[in-house]
């Protein structure tokens, strides 16, 4: 059973170098969810193929990003000058794979 | 959120956190009679979340899933091994769960 995903909006402020001499600000959105996870003494066979190393099974979902939507950014530079960028931000949301919780 | 407390008296479908909980399995070693065994394990719901940033790989993650943080090891004598066969099988009881990263080392990572 999952909790519905939901996206979360933030404020993004671009600088076009160091100086900032071309700046803009836009609001995109994230994904920030509340995915089932479990921890599990693993099954025998597991603690074969693994040596008795994994005593223990983790089954994990993690709240992803599964589209994107580029979005252009306008930058103003100085008084009169403008120039834009594009960046993304997440359209739809959803439980999957954790590509980044393994140590 | 509740941590490392047994979510008994707890929504279950609308439970936030990781949570020590309940959970049995059948110990099984080839020579023995498999053992239906109740112990402490890990549950919950951690929070994750993905967002888009500017540099490769344009995707900026926190993966933090529930987990062991303390665990004692319990082992039980299985019922009618062979007689060349070690009777005995351990596992890891919970003592507290968190949301954390996933230890490669000590546990078998699966995702999807």
């Amino acid at each position: 059973m999952r909790i519905p995903r939901r996206s979360a909006a933030f404020n993004v402020t671009i600088k076009s170098d160091h100086r900032g001499s071309c700046q803009g600000t836009h609001v995109i959105q994230a994904c920030v969810g509340y995915c089932e996870s479990s921890a599990f003494p693993s099954k025998y066979s597991v603690l074969l193929a693994s040596n008795f190393k994994h005593i223990t099974t983790s089954v994990s979902q993690c709240c992803t990003i599964t589209k994107m939507q580029k979005i252009k950014v306008r930058l103003h530079c100085g008084a009169s000058r403008r120039e834009s960028m594009e960046l993304f931000t997440a359209k739809t949301c959803q439980c999957d794979m954790c590509r980044l919780s393994r140590y | 959120a509740p941590k490392s407390s047994k979510p008994s008296k707890v929504n279950l479908k609308t439970f936030i956190g990781c949570a020590v909980r309940e959970f049995t399995f059948l110990a099984k070693k080839p020579g023995c009679r498999p053992m239906r065994i109740t112990t402490d394990a890990c549950w919950g719901r951690c929070e994750t979340w993905e967002k888009p940033v500017l540099d490769p790989p344009y995707i900026e993650a926190h993966h933090r899933v529930c987990t062991y943080n303390e665990t004692r090891l319990v082992t039980v004598r299985l019922p009618h091994c062979a007689a060349n066969v070690d009777p005995f099988y351990t596992y890891p009881k919970a003592i507290r769960c968190d949301c954390s990263v996933c230890l490669t080392t000590t546990t078998e990572c699966e995702t999807a």
